[in-house]
């Protein structure tokens, strides 16, 4: 039991120290854009999506249309259906509570320490996805809320290089994970085909380039096991 | 503005948690599984490889780009040591020497 909650919060204590930047970025521009300390609060309590947050924010300001925030918020959290579905058959036959706090704990972020084969299964595994979301889900309120406070008097800490934190803790979540062949080519599918949509701005480019590679890491797989 | 904020934070957790309903009446089956098994490791690629190859919205594949020597180092590591904090120190140290 302590294992587990020990083993959530250190796994997850990199990427609660690396988001710092942007969870004080989206209390302090909520504020400079008009909203009142407790909204920006709940921005983080009730939404919390860092980068649907962001943009949100901008929009929100320039007084856009109630849909247009919503269909853009909805394009932004798109990747979060592939997660559920990707941890459908790990989950569905728990009960209720489990299902409604991991789903409301799935980022990218948590996502990110979901791939093992047993992870979810059993009470131990759960309560570190638990321990794991949860500490994350604090710590990114307890940033925006230095933001919120804070922010004027700040200066912009998303250029001091802490993007480059994130980048290392992905890549040391996904290399030990690249056992065979099929992965490794699954990867570098994903690689190519982001660094294209990024460049020609492709809003969907995060799933589009997700659903090539784990094609092309499918098609490889079912065709080693024919021959 | 608290209709909106609660009218997107519907939106963000219906999307994390459509997939988990008991009532969405479907199973996944073997194929389909096998073709999500791919997920964790492309998404994680996808989400940390802009971050290292474009900077100002450019492709940058140059040996003065700080992102991209740290980042080579840093999948050394993971390679290696398989370890979270190892990979992410070590790195990181290079990162700002270079930086």
């Amino acid at each position: 039991m302590k294992v587990a909650v020990y083993k959530g919060f250190w796994d997850m204590l990199p990427l609660n120290l690396a988001v710092l930047p942007w969870g004080i970025l989206c209390g302090s521009l909520a504020v400079q854009n008009g909203f009142t300390p407790l909204e920006a609060q709940l921005m983080s309590l009730l939404v919390f999506a860092g980068s649907a947050q962001l943009v949100a924010i901008e929009l929100i300001a320039k007084d856009t249309a109630l849909i247009t925030l919503l269909i853009t918020t909805f394009i932004i959290s798109a990747r979060h259906l592939l997660y559920g579905l990707a941890i459908r058959n790990k989950m569905v036959d728990k009960p209720l509570k489990w299902r409604s706090s991991i789903a409301f704990f799935l980022t990218d972020e948590l996502f990110a320490f979901s791939h093992h084969h047993r992870a979810y299964q059993g009470k131990l595994r759960l309560l570190y996805a638990l321990v794991a979301g949860g500490s994350f889900y604090v710590a990114w309120n307890l940033w925006t809320l230095i933001g919120i406070i804070a922010g004027q008097f700040l200066p912009d800490l998303t250029n001091l290089g802490l993007d480059f934190a994130i980048a290392a803790i992905f890549i040391a979540l996904v290399i030990p994970s690249i056992t065979t062949v099929p992965i490794l080519c699954a990867c570098i599918c994903s690689a190519i085909s982001i660094l294209i949509f990024k460049l020609v701005h492709f809003e969907f480019g995060l799933i589009a380039s997700a659903l090539l590679g784990m094609t092309v890491g499918y098609l490889l797989q079912s065709y080693k096991e024919r021959t | 503005m608290i209709t909106t904020i609660l009218a997107m934070a519907c939106v963000t957790f219906a999307t994390r948690y459509l997939f988990l309903a008991k009532q969405l009446p479907f199973t996944i089956g073997p194929k389909l599984q096998r073709f999500l098994s791919f997920s964790a490791p492309c998404v994680l690629t996808a989400i940390w490889v802009p971050i290292v190859f474009i900077q100002d919205e450019q492709l940058a594949l140059s040996v003065h780009n700080p992102y991209l020597i740290a980042a080579t180092f840093a999948v050394i590591l993971a390679y290696r040591f398989k370890n979270l904090y190892i990979t992410t120190l070590g790195s990181l140290v290079l990162f700002y020497l270079l930086y």
